[in-house]
């Protein structure tokens, strides 16, 4: 049939678009969703790094959609023209689907520089099953032993951590002057650079790739910007990622960098949601508007969202940019502002140890941004902090301390905080 | 669901739970024996502990759990049967996003740093009572 009514249509289904659609089937069990999507199914898109360097069996999580849902997944397909006017969304297979309230959560696509010999084989993006796949083979087929990364951003040195479990000779470049430019400050990027390079990861700031050359078959030689040359069988590009909204250009929702939403992650366009990677979103902190393409947020979104669609009135406190990751043996979490300008409100609170660093940045007495490195321990209860806007005046000069809990807090928030049965003061 | 409840102004910061939950969690369930263990299993349960203030902490089992939405691979989830927050570690592939999500600042690294370790697993069978709870000696934990 090639045409098909549902209440609910959800765009893309990675973990924004699931998160939406077992919310909205934990209000109403019987709902019946229609899903569109490029993928074969639902996947956990983060684990392709540790699939690859094999600290991980399977992409698959945990998470399904629940068994006997009213579900339909058009798979291997995709929403080629939204009519936000009559609801409907044309599909590449020549489907047409009709819809009382539709979710937008088609992600993320890698950002791919101008580079000249782009094409060769044995050039990668890494952010999806395909590239896995790819990867794979290539790796079974030709047995690289030379890799180089473009990007020393989240996705970059991910990837690298894959490439360092499967023993590859690593270059990573990085156009800035420190690595992760968007999770660290230049102090706390010096330590991540030690632990790489002592496990061998050649790590190249303020460079970029002028061009990549190949043999006729595949790739052999990357140029940088220096012009130094650099003998190379693999390179993967990883400077970023944009929201995938280029098939939203006729449809009259409100796009910028993302596609735009309100506090109730609904687009400009009634009855028309958006989530994950694909929205942006007001900014917890700065009150901005912008994408934060993290895992927590997608979840979090895709469950307002979800809510919203059936009709609820639930309002979105704001994205939060944070992230965790472990590469080398050296673990880091980063929250919120952890380069703020310099002066006023800002205050910041640094400790520096041999193989840990952790920094707190302060606006009003308030937490806004968090680095901590090499100890990550309580790094969700300065999280909490900063969500929560408590001030911190009364406990300020235990903040940096290895032993700071629970225990530091006034009574009244170790009181209200501990959920369920709660904690007697 | 039974919940274990903190009342500070009982807890002697003995520690006694931490040690009960260790003997619990280890392979003999003996006293000196898991203590002359030097592989003996990390405390679930933690004493805070600020001048004359302490208290037993362990996870909450939050009912919306941070640490089961933001994991990456599902390690992290909820028994649906128990309503107990568990970590299966096969799974768990040390990404440390339940130690960045976590409200109270439980999630802890194993010593190895491999995975997420010292979680408490609600390790006892209905109409029974966790060891940290049945050896306080002044009733600075209950189960309720």
């Amino acid at each position: 049939m090639n045409e098909i009514r549902t209440p609910y249509l959800i765009v893309g289904f990675s973990v924004a678009g699931l998160w939406g659609a077992r919310t909205i089937w934990q209000k109403d069990p019987e709902a019946s969703i229609v899903a569109v999507s490029d993928e074969d199914g639902f996947y956990s898109r983060p684990l392709i790094t540790y699939f690859l360097g094999g600290k991980s069996q399977s992409i698959e999580h945990r998470l399904k959609v629940p068994e006997g849902a009213p579900f339909t997944f058009l798979s291997g397909d995709r929403v080629e023209h939204l009519d936000t006017q009559n609801r409907m969304a044309f599909l590449r297979s020549g489907k047409k689907v009709l819809f009382d309230r539709a979710l937008i959560a088609t992600g993320g696509v890698p950002v791919v520089p101008p580079i000249q010999g782009l094409t060769n084989e044995g050039v990668f993006t890494f952010t999806g099953r395909r590239d896995l796949m790819a990867m794979q083979e290539f790796l079974r087929r030709t047995n690289p032993k030379r890799v180089l990364i473009l990007g020393g951003g989240f996705i970059g040195l991910k990837t690298c951590e894959a490439f360092m479990h499967l023993g590859l000779e690593i270059t990573l470049v990085e156009l800035a002057s420190r690595l992760l430019p968007l999770m660290l400050d230049e102090e706390a990027s010096r330590y991540l650079e030690d632990a790489l390079r002592k496990t061998g990861v050649q790590v190249v700031l303020k460079e970029t790739i002028q061009g990549l050359e190949g043999n006729g078959e595949k790739l052999t030689r990357a140029t940088l910007q220096s012009g130094a040359h650099l003998p190379v069988d693999c390179a993967v590009v990883a400077v970023g990622v944009r929201p995938n909204v280029a098939w939203l250009s006729d449809s009259g929702i409100t796009v910028r960098r993302g596609v735009v939403v309100d506090a109730f992650q609904e687009t400009s366009q009634t009855g028309i949601f958006a989530a994950g990677d694909v929205a942006e979103t007001r900014n917890l902190l700065t009150g901005e508007w912008n994408v934060v393409a993290i895992w927590p947020e997608a979840v979090r979104q895709g469950k307002v969202a979800g809510m919203n669609m059936t009709g609820e009135r639930i309002p979105y406190p704001g994205s939060l940019p944070l992230n965790a990751l472990d590469l080398g043996g050296l673990a880091l979490v980063s929250a919120g502002i952890v380069n703020p300008p310099e002066g006023a409100p800002f205050e910041v609170l640094v400790r520096r140890e041999k193989h840990a660093y952790m920094k707190v940045v302060l606006a009003e007495e308030r937490i806004v941004g968090l680095i901590m490195l090499g100890r990550i321990e309580k790094s969700g209860l300065y999280i909490r902090l900063l969500r929560e806007r408590i001030p911190v005046t009364e406990f300020k000069e235990r903040l940096l301390d290895p032993r700071f809990g629970l225990v530091n807090l006034p009574r009244e928030y170790r009181k209200s905080w501990v959920e369920g049965v709660g904690m007697e003061v | 669901m039974k919940k274990i409840r903190i009342h500070e102004e009982y807890c002697i910061g003995c520690h006694l739970c931490e040690i009960t939950c260790v003997v619990k969690h280890s392979p003999s369930g003996k006293l000196i024996k898991t203590f002359r263990d030097t592989n003996r299993p990390a405390p679930r349960v933690r004493v805070e502990e600020e001048g004359y203030v302490s208290f037993a902490l362990q996870c909450r089992h939050c009912d919306d759990a941070p640490c089961v939405e933001n994991c990456l691979t599902g390690a992290m989830y909820r028994d649906e049967e128990t309503g107990v927050v568990l970590c299966d570690e096969d799974r768990c592939v040390g990404c440390w996003m339940c130690i960045m999500s976590c409200p109270f600042g439980v999630a802890e690294r194993n010593a190895e740093h491999t995975h997420i370790g010292s979680k408490c697993d609600g390790c006892v069978k209905k109409g029974e009572v966790p060891p940290c709870v049945e050896n306080c000696p002044n009733e600075a934990l209950t189960y309720e």
